[in-house]
């Protein structure tokens, strides 16, 4: 008879990676551990009472693995379709399934990290961000929601797809018209982040030019943002990602000259806080 | 403002679920409770100031909009940043007697933050060391072939790394914070050079959080038009973040509409090259 995995175990190996992809992370084994708790169930309702080949399964996903995880939940989907084939009888061997996994992990890594971290989050953070002015809880509590329906419901429905389409539903992802909707939304990405750069952040500075009887020639300030506002901001923002994707100096590093062009510019005058009690 | 050893506590319970690698899941945990604008509500509720909370919370998000964490390389630790540096900068704003909507008050903010966040590093990596011990009961327990083990390893002896490396920390610290931040405000008067320094760090600083953003999204100099279009939206036209969205929501629509439109005439002139070489 033809072996089927139950909803019930799919569930529950879903909800094992959802919770535990990175909770016993290691920069030696990184998310190999996560996976091999969502495949236990799998292989566990697949092979119950052959202890050989169970133990020859779960051997297959102690090889390294480390993604974007919850993009990487479509992974973990694809191998339970995988795993069940393999138990049906199907030619699948540790270097399909070990295969497959290695091939995946670097593009949807590069995807995860470009699209759900560095766009998708933003995006509802610098909403939030415009919710929450003045102290207001609608912005958490908006982050809170979108986010984590968003993720679920997105990993759920890859999981899923994962596991009845098997390496075709990576198309879902990676195919034209996954990359034009990539493209858009990185669009948005790139227009929030310039809104909420100018909306939060406020560099300025207190240089005034006198003339012999202290009267005020030159606002440096006002001159500048006369030009084009907040543009001490704008050029700030352009100067750090020069230095750091053209220079690749670490953002670390960044900070530290940042502390040091800070010092320098309060010791000539050029920042003030304009701090008292 | 002080803070007890049981605000402490929850803090530090926080700091174990929030971080990278949390116990709160990646998605519950890492992703929305260690976001510091969420942080920010959470620490205000335990703290009993909710509007200072989120608005601290909102200078700090700022600085890490887009901590991405390739390959398990961290540039700052969210357990630190949220959960040790909002509290402490909250005590800050309070000592000093700055009110958090004002720029100084956000600037303070901010480079209290960024402080305990890069020294909260070495968090991140104490964690993931200590991991290995319970990695290595779990091969040992998969070649024996007993597969419960691996439940155990994966999601409750990392509470261990995360009492000793998340909780311990941030509850001393931040029950001990307030007493050290009084005592800084004794040797470091405001209109003194290094808070003036703090300050102009604090109010650079978020460049750096946009820049890494910018990073990854603007590999050629057109890349930075929508950049330059959202800026001009909001500081010269002086529109909101939601208005905003909804331009580049408009843009991006358009965008998609061009890109399917290609797609298709490309499928269809492909259809059509096949149907001619038939022919023949």
């Amino acid at each position: 008879m033809e072996k089927q995995l139950s909803k019930k175990t799919l569930n529950k190996s879903f909800w094992l990676w959802f919770y535990g992809n990175l909770t016993c992370f290691s920069q030696e084994h990184m998310q190999t551990f996560g996976y091999l708790s969502a495949m236990l169930p799998i292989c566990e309702e697949l092979y119950a009472g052959e202890p050989d080949k169970l133990a020859r399964s779960m051997k297959t996903y102690t090889a390294f693995f480390n993604t974007e995880p919850q993009i990487g939940a479509i992974v973990v989907g694809v191998t339970a379709g995988l795993e069940q084939a393999r138990a049906n009888g199907e030619p699948v061997d540790d270097e399909t399934i070990n295969g497959l996994r290695a091939g995946l992990m670097g593009p949807l890594a590069g995807i995860g990290d470009s699209l759900i971290v560095g766009t998708v989050i933003p995006i509802l953070l610098g909403i939030a961000l415009g919710l929450a002015s003045g102290g207001s809880i609608i912005g958490p509590l908006f982050y809170v929601v979108t986010w984590n329906l968003f993720a679920l419901l997105g990993m759920r429905f890859i999981y899923f797809k994962g596991y009845q389409l098997g390496g075709k539903a990576v198309e879902i992802l990676v195919g034209e018209k996954a990359q034009a909707i990539r493209e858009s939304i990185q669009i948005v990405g790139a227009m929030v982040i310039g809104a909420v750069a100018a909306s939060w952040i406020n560099v300025s500075t207190a240089y005034k030019m006198l003339d012999a009887n202290g009267e005020v020639i030159v606002d440096l300030n006002n001159s500048l943002n006369s030009v084009y506002p907040k543009l001490l901001t704008a050029v700030t923002v352009v100067i750090c990602w020069w230095l750091m994707s053209k220079r690749k100096i670490s953002p670390t590093k960044v900070m530290g000259i940042l502390v040091v062009v800070a010092f320098v510019g309060v010791l000539i005058g050029f920042f003030n806080p304009g701090l008292q009690y | 403002m002080e803070i007890s050893w049981l605000q402490a506590a929850l803090l530090g319970l926080f700091a174990c679920l929030s971080s990278m690698p949390g116990l709160g899941g990646t998605t519950f945990g890492n992703y929305t409770l260690g976001r510091p604008l969420v942080a920010g509500m959470v620490v205000g509720a335990i703290l009993g100031d909710l509007r200072t909370g989120i608005m601290v919370g909102a200078a700090m998000q700022l600085v890490y909009i887009a901590l991405v964490t390739p390959g398990g390389t961290v540039s700052a630790d969210v357990r630190a940043v949220s959960y040790i540096g909002i509290p402490l900068a909250m005590v800050a704003l309070k000592a000093y007697g700055l009110d958090p909507a004002a720029s100084d008050g956000v600037s303070l903010a901010t480079g209290f933050g960024v402080l305990v966040g890069t020294v909260g590093t070495v968090l991140f990596y104490l964690t993931a060391t200590m991991n290995l011990l319970w990695q290595g009961i779990g091969w040992n327990a998969i070649e024996k072939g007993n597969y419960k083990q691996i439940y155990r390893v994966n999601m409750l002896y990392p509470w261990v790394s995360h009492i000793l490396c998340s909780f311990i920390p941030a509850l001393i610290m931040c029950r001990l914070g307030a007493p050290a931040v009084d005592a800084i405000k004794m040797y470091l008067p405001m209109d003194g050079l290094a808070m003036k320094t703090i300050f102009t760090v604090g109010s650079l600083l978020p460049a750096v959080g946009v820049a890494i953003l910018l990073k990854q999204i603007c590999l050629k100099a057109t890349d930075f038009i929508p950049f330059f279009f959202g800026f001009t939206l909001a500081a010269s036209m002086g529109l909101n973040l939601v208005s905003a969205t909804v331009i580049a929501a408009m843009f991006a629509f358009i965008k998609y509409e061009i890109k399917t439109a290609k797609l298709a005439t490309k499928f269809a002139g492909g259809a059509t090259d096949t149907d001619e070489e038939e022919d023949i």
